[in-house]
């Protein structure tokens, strides 16, 4: 028993070892790519696409802010972000005398998503924001069953957070303080909010809309009371009519290898940007919008 | 000759009984330095009683009571549901239970103990959570109570385990010396066979304890993460250790994040170290 | 009159016979030895009196022990008052670790005999006293038992069964773990109690046998060979295999 532990040990020391050198034999640049839990799948797929893209490529998420932080210490060469930088990162990465490069590869739509079986299926912009502070705490207030609400929202760490909070509960404004309520629940992923949705009549939380399928029902939003409500599909945010809309960021540093500048090249050429409508998002150029009409 | 190795010997084992002393004492000192630069400019009373956790805003606000409360509530929950169903099963293995159920049982705990917390929350999310909701009739399932729930079966198995030797090893002549008296097996048990396993029941229970403050995986999942003060164990909360992994990822190094992030982790240092303390007090007082 | 008779007793542990058809009458307030070589069933044989070797598995028993005229093998009998009624002190003190108060205190508190402190008080210190060890313990009734010396333990436990047992005691080699001293002071206490209670005492020190008691039986590969006067079995005994033990030949 000891000696196939021990035996075990060694083929993995053996195997460990047969990677590197095999990795070396190849000479291949590495590059760690970090951010937003939203585009982890679409810049998999890009890189994947991407057959020009000789290097070890490492994706990982943990959220905007996560990706961005680890770009100012240096431990990622590209940040993925689904919000634009915040004044605070800039200057951090000033004092660490690192430039900052920002590319906008494409958009998300966020949707609203409650159970199949409660009724209210519109909602506008300001009640949105009441129930996300929990100035409406009763579906019925809305139009809805007498059920209390919960309120489902991502962690702070997730750039879906910081969107949704400056689109929906500050309306943009910079200098606005307006914050989540504490009774929301912050969830780690945006599948366990569909999860939560799904069981819970109670429930809604805001997603990708990517994440809108049968088992749930989405929420048109209208801005304000007068205006039309609008549904998240793709057609409306292409059209710039649906409200809940995010850009999505690459981030890198200026004195960058030359391998990423090609990527990101790849990014926001017609290509890629065919890649992003593939993946349910929606791409930055009219060109490829035209085509998909 | 052989003086000179046990001179070797010795220094060696001297050295790795320091280490581990080196290793506490400079995670404390590593803790300590970077949250105590937080506390230059935020009050540390604010922290402790803040009801707010806005780390992000422009006017960052990082009060840390109700995660405090939230850890409490959890780890009270788990004690309450864990500690007499762990004694009682302890009792069965080691009392009650026939040698080959015994054998059986054993196996099957200390198996238990090997689950990771993270399949712990999965499943918790999967069949407890919805249960809970049900049951209770509350508006959602990710409560405190869930993740208590959630948590007693992880502990269990530490306190069985260890409670079962301490329980073993009441000497068999206490036990004789009380039959011989009259008493029933229950009189015997709950007046000698407890009162004689009890300092190692306690280590038991304060080892779960250990564990349950630690515990973030699970948690994360199911009390719902509401850094909200909870009026019952039926709300959903936060735990420091939720609050802490979450959002370390994020922080840029230095900010006033990520120093309040270690000021939460030198809390809940002190913590732990005050119920090991306390521990040892009663561990001591037999 | 006699107070213990054992009449057809056999006793298997497993397959294994134990005990072989004893029989035998041991008289009230008396005391009786036990004596013979080791794994001769001695022991088994006084475990038996109050039902003890119940506890191990394995055991089974036929024949009967009646103890004034009732078998207590018998199915109606309940064991928890036959063993608070007959005593018993093991070889190596086994005061449980508690105060020296709790340890004469927990048979009167199973067994529900007092439930007044005032009354559980009184016991407690007739129990110590009568063993002559209220003395030296008045003073630290509540500090642990276990604080005590060898002997002073034994003493204890012997209050303890004085504390409930009524008229029977049992003794399995109780000074087997003490000094000579310590022995002799133990004797004395068997001696003085015999006044009280019928005692039944197993011993391998045939001089113990000899200082203490009034009868003994002799024990020998699970057979009764002999029960008599003690001074006729260590003087003049009528088995053969009796006076080669007794006079040092074997055991």
């Amino acid at each position: 028993m000891r000696y196939l532990k021990f035996f075990l040990l060694l083929i993995f020391v053996f195997f460990c070892l047969y990677m590197q050198t095999r990795h070396d034999n190849h000479k291949c640049i590495s590059v760690q790519i970090k951010g937003s839990d939203t585009m982890l799948n679409l810049i998999q797929a890009l890189v994947e696409k991407n057959s020009k893209l000789k290097a070890n490529v490492s994706i990982t998420g943990g959220g905007s802010g996560a990706g961005l932080a680890s770009l100012i210490n240096a431990t990622c060469d590209i940040a993925m972000s689904s919000r634009s930088i915040e004044k605070r990162e800039k200057i951090l990465a000033e004092k660490k005398n690192i430039k900052i490069a920002e590319f906008k590869i494409g958009l998300d739509g966020l949707a609203v998503l409650v159970n199949k079986n409660n009724p209210v299926d519109k909602l506008t912009l300001n009640q949105l924001k009441d129930i996300f502070m929990a100035r409406i705490t009763n579906w019925k207030e809305v139009g809805g069953e007498d059920r209390k609400i919960v309120i489902l929202s991502r962690e702070s760490n997730s750039g879906t957070h910081i969107f949704f909070k400056e689109r929906v509960l500050r309306d943009n404004n910079k200098n606005a303080i307006e914050e989540f309520s504490v009774k929301s629940l912050m969830m780690p992923s945006s599948q366990t909010i569909y999860d939560e949705v799904f069981r819970n009549p109670n429930a809604l939380g805001y997603v990708g809309i990517g994440f809108i399928n049968s088992g749930v029902k989405a929420l048109s939003i209208a801005v304000d009371i007068d205006s039309e409500y609008i549904y998240p599909t793709l057609e409306n945010i292409l059209n710039g009519t649906y409200s809940i809309l995010r850009p999505l960021y690459l981030y890198t540093n200026t004195k960058q290898k030359d391998i990423i500048k090609t990527f990101i090249n790849f990014v926001l050429s017609d290509h890629g940007q065919k890649i992003i409508l593939e993946t349910d998002f929606v791409p930055l150029k009219c060109k490829v919008k035209n085509k998909v009409k | 000759m052989k003086k000179n190795k046990d001179v070797i010997i010795e220094t060696a084992i001297f050295m790795c009984g320091m280490l581990s002393i080196i290793f506490v004492i400079s995670i404390f000192i590593f803790l300590f330095k970077e949250a105590i630069s937080f506390f230059w400019d935020y009050n540390f009373i604010k922290f402790l009683i803040g009801k707010n956790w806005y780390p992000n805003s422009n006017k960052p606000l990082f009060g840390i009571l109700p995660t405090i409360i939230g850890s409490f509530l959890v780890t009270f929950g788990a004690c309450v549901v864990a500690v007499p169903i762990a004694v009682m099963s302890a009792l069965y293995i080691s009392e009650i239970a026939p040698k080959g159920v015994r054998n059986i049982l054993k196996s099957l705990v200390e198996l238990m103990a090997a689950i990771p917390s993270v399949v712990i929350g999965f499943i918790g999310i999967r069949t407890v959570v919805p249960f809970v909701k049900f049951f209770f009739n509350i508006p959602t399932g990710l409560t405190a109570f869930t993740g208590s729930i959630m948590l007693a079966c992880m502990i269990m198995p530490t306190i069985i385990t260890i409670s079962e030797d301490a329980i073993h090893s009441v000497p068999w002549e206490y036990k004789e010396g009380a039959f011989a008296l009259g008493a029933t097996k229950w009189q015997t048990v709950r007046r000698i066979v407890l009162k004689e396993a009890r300092p190692g029941i306690i280590a038991a229970v304060m080892l779960g304890i250990g564990r349950l403050v630690g515990e973030t995986m699970a948690v994360m999942m199911i009390t719902g993460n509401s850094a909200n003060i909870p009026d019952s164990i039926f709300d959903p909360v936060r735990t420091m250790t939720a609050t802490i992994a979450s959002e370390m990822g994020e922080v840029v190094r230095d900010s006033a994040h990520y120093k309040a992030l270690f000021a939460i982790g030198l809390v809940l240092f002190v913590i732990t170290f005050i119920v090991n303390f306390i521990a040892d007090l009663f561990l001591r007082k037999k | 009159m006699s107070k213990i008779e054992i009449r057809n007793f056999n006793l298997y542990y497993t397959s294994l016979h134990v005990l072989k058809n004893i029989n035998v009458n041991i008289l009230e307030r008396k005391i009786t030895a036990i004596i013979g070589p080791s794994g001769c069933g001695k022991s088994s044989l006084l475990r038996s009196i109050n039902r003890m070797n119940d506890t191990i598995e394995g055991v089974h028993v036929s024949g009967e022990i009646n103890i004034f005229g009732k078998n207590i093998y018998d199915i109606g009998i309940d064991v928890r008052i036959l063993r608070k009624n007959v005593g018993m002190v093991f070889q190596r003190p086994n005061l449980f670790p508690i105060s020296i108060y709790e340890n004469v205190a927990f048979g009167l508190k199973i067994n529900r005999i007092h439930s007044k402190k005032n009354a559980i008080n009184e016991v407690v210190e007739k129990s110590l006293k009568s063993v002559s060890l209220w003395d030296h313990v008045k003073d630290k009734l509540h500090k642990s038992a276990l604080s005590l010396t060898l002997e002073q333990q034994q003493r204890l436990c012997i209050a303890r069964v004085v504390a409930v047992a009524s008229n029977i005691i049992l003794l399995d080699e109780p000074c087997s773990s003490l000094d000579p001293i310590a022995t002799q002071k133990i004797e004395e206490l068997i001696i003085y109690l015999s006044d009280q209670y019928t005692i039944v005492i197993v011993t391998h020190n045939m001089q113990q046998a000899a200082r203490v008691s009034h009868n003994t039986a002799f024990m020998l590969l699970g057979e009764l060979i002999e029960f008599d006067k003690t001074e006729k079995i260590f003087t003049n005994p009528s088995m053969n295999e009796t006076e080669d033990y007794v006079s040092g030949r074997f055991g």
